[in-house]
């Protein structure tokens, strides 16, 4: 009844101890563990503890290109992914009234769908037999099926884009809900057109969900490799295939975590630039 | 002299905003009944009623925020009815200020004057004036989640006179204050409205606010405005029991009326010209006089005396009626206390000038 401060300072942190411990044991140890592996290196199949940054330079010598090609990639998946998520969450936050729920739940049940069986359906539908040349030969639009559909890095983009939507509408969503119809009503009132007001008052206000959308799918993005493997063809490769195979077969593992540390720390860097960019732009 | 809104007097009747026949409803729920109302140049217009009697959704209509289901709004010559809040020379200070939160108080004020392209200079000198004009000052670089109440209150309103609308639309602005910030923001508003000229509708559920602020007041209930006319008009002269009861205090009194006469259930009896049938006659309680004599005013009703207040500037009385109808009666003649007594005989005295006989079923 009369726990001091202290206390109850001692209860909480009790209290927070076991997801701490999970959290510790099952995040932090591996990665600092594997920060340390990428500044060893690997003899006859066997981790030799000797500190090199070798990897390091590795890394940047030989997969500068696809660390490019992958944040490319990743940037344009998720500014499509971003923007079109505004677009639905617009509309559900301020369009179509009682409807937006059933939109919401639409778009919240596709992530039921799992990752797998939506690649796999893109497979299914940009395939050489799939749908897409199914229905354009049936139609008489085409002689012979397109085989430019899949196996290029368009494919992945619009995988990958349908897979993360669900996810980046979420954030968006979230903080259009913050913006209260009463600064919209406003803006009216003081002369604002529907498009003044999108990008004067709407779009300030859910800056925040618009980067933490941008971020998550930016992010899963850049570290897919399963996506590109089976929809990428050849020509899309990404550093994520690279760092799987070192830390499969080619039992690399220093340059491995190098790689995905490089990754990493790049990723970072990329969100805090665009954050930075965003919020100034916001300001002015 | 601030010239922040547009005033050219054409003549004290000419009506600035013209409704005709408006109406809304809401899914099969009246909201306004069909109405006609003028609000003349240079009135600061009260629309006074109780919550869910139409007037937001009425001022809303005037704004352009709602379209109306029939009728035609003019403002000033020209026909609004379906032009939205952008297009109309009106601008709204909302109930809940609406300030946009991503923007300083001077960048709030100078939005719509950057919709409206006005020049750099221009605006500047026009937000000056306006923070000048509600006394902002210092916090022009505030963000408006660092204001109190009051001056965001001060920062809806600015926001609006800068924009020098025929008409300044205020949906309950004062209803988020506490009492004390309420009296200084009437205050406030009285003197803006003073200095500046324009036309102001305020909508209000507080006869105070209404009584101290608007010159003309329209009481509306139930979809419809019961009555419209000056302060003094509709205190003293209510057109309906709803109006003298929604007013101020009103004591009703019940009579029958029989060919030129009425005559009260207490014993009463005046002239009074008009149909035979039920009567009820409104007595302010500061019309009422308290007295030991029968025969010392034209109309006098016998009572007792319940209780008596003493509330610094007046008494305030509770009388008994013999029927069991307590009645109201305020008096400044703190001397009442030595000649009766609670419990005691008192008569209720008034002329006829001072009360109002309502036909009403």
């Amino acid at each position: 009844m009369n726990a001091t401060i202290g206390e109850i300072g001692r209860s909480r942190s009790i209290l927070l101890a076991p997801s701490a411990l999970v959290f510790i044991g099952l995040f932090v140890l591996p990665m600092l563990y594997f920060f340390l592996v990428s500044f060893w290196q690997v003899s006859l199949f066997d981790l030799d503890r000797t500190f090199t940054v070798k990897n390091y330079i590795r890394t940047y010598q030989e997969y500068l290109g696809v660390a490019g090609f992958t944040f490319l990639i990743a940037g344009i998946i998720a500014l499509l992914t971003t923007l079109i998520a505004l677009g639905f969450a617009y509309a559900v936050r301020f369009k179509v009234g009682r409807f937006g729920t059933i939109l919401l739940f639409g778009a919240l049940i596709s992530l039921f769908g799992g990752y797998l069986a939506k690649v796999y359906a893109w497979k299914t539908i940009l395939g050489t037999n799939g749908i897409l040349n199914t229905a354009l030969l049936n139609l008489g639009v085409i002689d012979e099926p397109i085989t430019a559909f899949i196996f290029n890095p368009g494919a992945v983009v619009v995988t990958l884009t349908h897979y993360l939507l669900p996810l980046a509408i979420l954030p968006i969503y979230g903080s259009l809900r913050g913006v209260s119809d009463l600064t919209i009503e406003a803006a009216r009132d003081l002369g604002s057109t529907p498009i003044a007001t999108f990008f004067n008052i709407i779009l300030p206000q859910c800056g925040s969900g618009l980067i933490a959308s941008f971020s998550f799918t930016f992010l899963i993005a850049a570290g897919d490799y399963v996506t590109p493997r089976l929809v990428g063809g050849p020509s899309t490769t990404m550093i994520g295939n690279y760092i799987e195979s070192l830390f499969g077969f080619r039992f690399d593992w220093p340059l491995g975590s190098a790689m995905s540390f490089s990754t990493l720390f790049c990723c970072v860097g990329i969100l805090a630039v665009t954050s930075y960019l965003l919020i100034k732009a916001q300001r002015r | 002299m601030i010239d922040v809104a547009v005033t050219q007097p054409d003549g004290p009747n000419e009506a600035l905003v013209r409704l005709r026949n408006v109406s809304k409803s809401f899914a099969r729920i009246v909201a306004v009944e069909p109405l006609d109302l003028d609000i003349r140049r240079g009135d600061f217009l009260a629309i006074l009623g109780p919550s869910g009697c139409g007037k937001t959704t009425l001022l809303r209509m005037i704004g352009g925020f709602l379209m109306p289901d029939t009728g035609r709004i003019e403002i000033d010559g020209q026909d609004v009815t379906t032009l939205g809040p952008e297009r109309r020379p009106t601008n709204m200070v909302f109930q809940g200020y609406g300030l946009f939160p991503h923007m300083n108080v001077e960048q709030n004020i100078a939005y719509g004057l950057r919709m409206a392209k006005v020049p750099k200079a221009e605006s500047e000198r026009r937000v000056q004036k306006v923070i000048d004009l509600v006394r902002l000052g210092e916090l022009a670089r505030r963000a408006p989640e660092a204001l109190s109440g009051g001056q965001q209150q001060r920062v809806a309103l600015a926001r609006a006179l800068v924009m020098e609308p025929k008409v300044l639309l205020l949906d309950e602005p004062l209803a988020a204050l506490d009492l004390q910030l309420r009296k200084v923001m009437q205050d406030e508003l009285r003197r803006i409205h003073a200095s500046i000229g324009g036309t102001f509708v305020i909508v209000t559920h507080d006869q105070g606010e209404a009584l101290g602020l608007a010159n003309r007041i329209a009481v509306m209930n139930e979809g419809r405005v019961v009555q419209a006319g000056s302060p003094e008009d509709i205190y003293a002269r209510p057109a309906t029991r709803f109006v003298a009861n929604f007013i101020g205090d009103a004591n009703l009194f019940t009579g029958q009326r029989q060919s030129g006469h009425v005559t009260l259930a207490g014993g009463a009896r005046f002239p009074d010209a008009g149909g035979d049938g039920v009567v009820f006659v409104i007595v302010r309680p500061e019309a009422l006089k308290p007295s030991t004599r029968a025969d010392e005013f034209p109309i006098s009703l016998p009572a007792t005396l319940v209780d008596m207040v003493y509330l610094g500037s007046h008494l305030k009385l509770k009388v008994a009626l013999p029927g069991g109808q307590e009645v109201t009666v305020h008096d400044t003649d703190l001397s009442l206390r030595e000649r009766i007594q609670p419990g005691g005989p008192v008569y209720l005295g008034w002329s006829a000038a001072q009360h109002r006989v309502i036909d009403e079923p």
